[in-house]
């Protein structure tokens, strides 16, 4: 491991040890403001393996969310916390193999459009499955409170970045960022495009598996209309092409940004506040791209490497 | 021994015949020149080869193993190497990182960086390339570029390198540094060469045989002076295009 | 009974192959993939509801109001944003994604502008609702009324693209862009004409729409994917592939939400999007590739 990688998640580490300290600190309404940032956090970091790097953009990731947050809804109360985390990750991952083995072979803004669609069946698959059983909503009862939900999501944040950190930095992001570049190319010198796309796509599906099932036990209820928000899957994206969605660094400046203003606007003008994340959407990719993170890059002549 | 052969090689495009009945050989540690004029087929039978295409019928066959229909990926692990006549740097990443990929996931499979990187290095250095190493590829020169491609297809640690045309778009100098290129990392490497190339003079001088293609079919075959003499090659190739 | 259905299908399938004929002229000459097709349809929905609700409006004039609006809307869309966007590098590196990301901004903030100003709230209006009967069905006149505007529209566009150069000019130019350009056709100008025309009809079919059906902001993103699946079942550039596409379309959902039940016809219609998608992205390009 070189020594650059190393000190970027030595950061990153030492950053979520002093996050802990967060729920002693604040009151509660803090502690839920940050738990929202550190979801959104896992949800793009995550998606930047796929997207950021290989060029492949999805705009369905919430479907990986969504299945997550359904297998901790169906599995609540039948099998402790610490198992449900790992099936709903082992769940979305085996969403992306199936999603992703004839999604990938498809080229670029048809992927996006599919990706879209495939997460739109797959909501109403569940909410065809969900009234098939007789149910309209599901309650999740005597869920955890929220410093410890805060807990895990922050150890899922720093997970998702350590994971962009890692994957960025070697072989396999090597070869991933080749194939975004020129995919035949990228096969002629021997990369097997496929094993390595589908690859990204499923580790960039099991983290936000498993924040679906943080998000639906803080909020108790499953509604599968709710949870398979189409909007989520634009903010994700948005959040990533604002900040920069070929480093890292990126997601964490464009989170940051739009939970804040989330948090302003949200309440009284959700309308205004999609209206603000559609128009920096555009903004972004017709004048500045590379979002945020890559401008500052340049300002500061980082070097490319 | 012959590392590459071709028999029988036919392709069309949907109703246009590229490829009629090609077959030829390359020995281990030639350099095989392809000539012809363009529409010729030349490139279509390196996409074959390499495995970017999928032939209509016939086969070819790399050191006693069949590899039509592969993918090019797997031809590559075997010890196929390609350049495009349009090159296709990886534009956003530098010179270094670039070549470094083709040590990644070439023949050998390199795991750790460094070694990859100290590989990539000595390649770059012996094309020339040392001193644009963290250039991103985008900013180099036609000439420049053309040398990343053969650089990166070389760290792959091929047995066979398909160059095509590498030539085209370079001034004389540039050309004749080149040929020297080529033929250093021939004798160094130990590489066997099949080369397309409209520039018939480079050809005389780095072949030691060419197999001419003229509407997808095979004209003639030889020494680069049997070649030149022979009455085929000349009325189809050579009096259109004056040398 | 089945006849019944038939016509309900003809009405459906006539106002699909009405959208799906703007998205071609969309989609086909700038080969970007518009997917704020639906909202432009939606916007003509609202134009018609509150002609009708608060000037008294009838919708059939409305839609003298609604076209021009909306192919406003189109050429303000193409000299504010694509025009810029055509001139940074790195947009036309990866164009086709990220103007579909541009387009995906686009219909978020239309729709949110709508809900914003109108509430998100489902809509309707009154109008010609009287029960006729017409080919061994019953049903109200208003869907009639669609239907015939919209066989009216779609037959005038496939004469048109036959006969007049200008229309010939347009297929032309969907098939081969840049052997267009060679041959003298005027491709910007064309372009800015396709475009606004492809919005223009939208926004009609919007406001047919909106005689039958109740409207929400949020109302347009079916239409959308409907319309690239019968752009891509018909073939890219392809006028009468998508009024056919559109009428199998209409056919395909009428029957199938009778035979199964009206929740599935979501899963149905994103059902065929995903399998037209996989199975026959050649469509979409023709000769050239859709794989990779």
């Amino acid at each position: 491991m070189n020594p650059r990688l190393l000190r970027q998640i030595g950061i990153a580490t030492i950053v979520s040890l002093l996050a802990i300290a967060l729920p002693w600190l604040g009151n509660e309404y803090y502690t839920g403001f940050f738990f929202t940032l550190l979801t959104w956090i896992a949800l793009t970091e995550s998606w930047i393996v796929i997207s950021g790097m290989t060029g492949y953009v999805s705009l369905g990731h919430v479907v990986f969310m969504g299945l997550g947050a359904y297998v901790a809804a169906l599995t609540w109360m039948e099998i402790p916390l610490w198992a449900i985390l790992p099936l709903c990750g082992l769940a979305a991952g085996a969403l992306a193999v199936v999603i992703g083995y004839p999604c990938l072979r498809v080229r670029g803004p048809y992927f996006v459009i599919l990706t879209f669609g495939v997460s739109e069946l797959v909501k109403f698959i569940v909410v065809n499955i969900e009234s098939a059983l007789s149910q309209s909503g599901r309650v999740l009862f005597a869920a955890p409170d929220i410093n410890d939900l805060f807990f895990i999501g922050l150890g899922l944040a720093w997970a998702s970045v350590v994971i962009a950190l890692m994957v960025r930095d070697s072989r396999f992001g090597a070869g991933l960022r080749a194939i975004r570049e020129n995919e035949e190319a990228a096969e002629t010198i021997g990369i097997s495009v496929s094993a390595l796309k589908l690859a990204a796509f499923v580790l960039s599906a099991i983290i936000p598996g498993m924040v679906g099932a943080l998000l639906i036990l803080r909020s108790t209820y499953f509604d599968p209309l709710q949870i398979f928000n189409p909007q989520t899957s634009v903010l994700i994206v948005t959040m990533a092409v604002i900040g920069g969605s070929d480093r890292p660094a990126g997601p964490l400046l464009g989170v940051g940004f739009l939970v804040v203003l989330q948090e302003l606007l949200w309440a009284n003008l959700p309308q205004l506040y999609m209206i603000i994340v559609g128009a920096l959407l555009i903004g972004v990719v017709i004048w500045v791209p590379g979002g945020i993170y890559g401008r500052l890059q340049r300002l500061i002549a980082v070097p490319a490497k | 021994m012959r590392l590459l052969s071709v028999e029988a090689i036919r392709k069309s495009f949907s109703g246009v015949v590229a490829l009629n009945d090609v077959s030829f050989s390359v020995g281990e540690n030639e350099i095989v020149g392809i000539m012809g004029a363009n529409g010729a087929g030349k490139t279509t039978l390196f996409s074959i080869i390499a495995g970017n295409l999928r032939p209509n019928a016939g086969s070819v066959t790399f050191d006693t193993q069949r590899i039509d229909g592969l993918r090019p990926d797997r031809i590559s692990r075997r010890g196929i190497a390609r350049t495009f006549q349009i090159v296709r740097p990886f534009g956003n990443m530098t010179v270094l990182e670039n070549v470094a990929l083709g040590a990644f996931y070439g023949r050998q499979r390199e795991r750790s960086a460094s070694v990859a990187e100290a590989k990539a290095k000595e390649i770059l250095e012996r094309l020339g390339l040392a001193d644009r190493a963290n250039l991103l590829a985008r900013h180099l020169t036609l000439a420049g570029r053309k040398r990343l491609e053969i650089a990166r297809s070389l760290a792959t640690e091929p047995r066979l390198l398909l160059l095509d045309e590498v030539l085209a778009g370079l001034t004389p100098t540039e050309v004749a540094a080149a040929v020297e290129v080529i033929r250093d990392f021939h004798k160094s490497h130990g590489v066997t060469i099949l080369m397309i190339e409209h520039v018939t003079r480079a050809l005389m001088h780095l072949c030691h045989r060419i197999v001419v293609l003229h509407h997808g079919q095979k004209i003639a075959e030889g020494t680069p002076g049997e070649v030149a003499r022979d009455p085929k090659t000349l009325s189809a190739y050579l009096r259109a295009k004056p040398v | 009974m089945s006849s019944q259905l038939l016509i309900a299908a003809l009405v459906a399938g006539s106002v699909y192959a009405l959208i799906a004929l703007g998205l071609n002229l969309v989609y086909g000459t700038m080969r970007l993939l518009n997917v704020a097709h639906g909202e432009i349809v939606m916007i003509g929905a609202y134009v018609a509801y509150w002609g009708i609700t608060l000037l008294g409006i009838n919708p059939i004039i409305s839609i003298f109001i609604a076209v021009p609006f909306a192919a406003a809307l189109g050429m303000a869309f193409y000299f504010g944003i694509f025009k810029r966007a055509m001139r940074s590098r790195e947009f036309m590196e990866r164009i086709e994604a990220n103007s579909l990301l541009v387009f995906f901004g686009t219909s978020v903030i239309l729709q949110n502008v709508a809900s914003l100003l109108f509430t998100p709230d489902q809509r309707g209006y009154h109008y010609a609702e009287r029960i006729v009967y017409f080919a061994n069905a019953q049903l109200p006149i208003n869907k009639l009324i669609v239907l015939a505007i919209a066989a009216l529209v779609c037959i005038g566009a496939v004469v048109f693209f036959r006969v007049s150069t200008l229309g010939i000019a347009i297929k032309g130019l969907i098939q081969q862009r840049e052997a267009s350009a060679l041959v003298g056709i005027p491709v910007a100008r064309i372009d800015l004409i396709c475009f606004c025309t492809g919005f223009g009809i939208a926004g009609l079919a919007g406001v047919l729409v909106s005689m039958t059906e109740e409207i929400s902001p949020y109302m347009g993103f079916p239409f959308t994917i409907t319309a690239f699946v019968i752009v891509i079942l018909g073939g890219l550039g392809n006028v009468f592939g998508s009024l056919f596409g559109g009428l199998l379309l209409g056919v395909l959902e009428t029957f199938g939400v009778a035979l199964t039940a009206p929740s599935y016809r979501s899963i149905m219609i994103y059902g065929v999007f995903i399998a037209v998608l996989l199975l026959r992205p050649q469509g979409l390009f023709g000769a050239g590739k859709a794989r990779t």
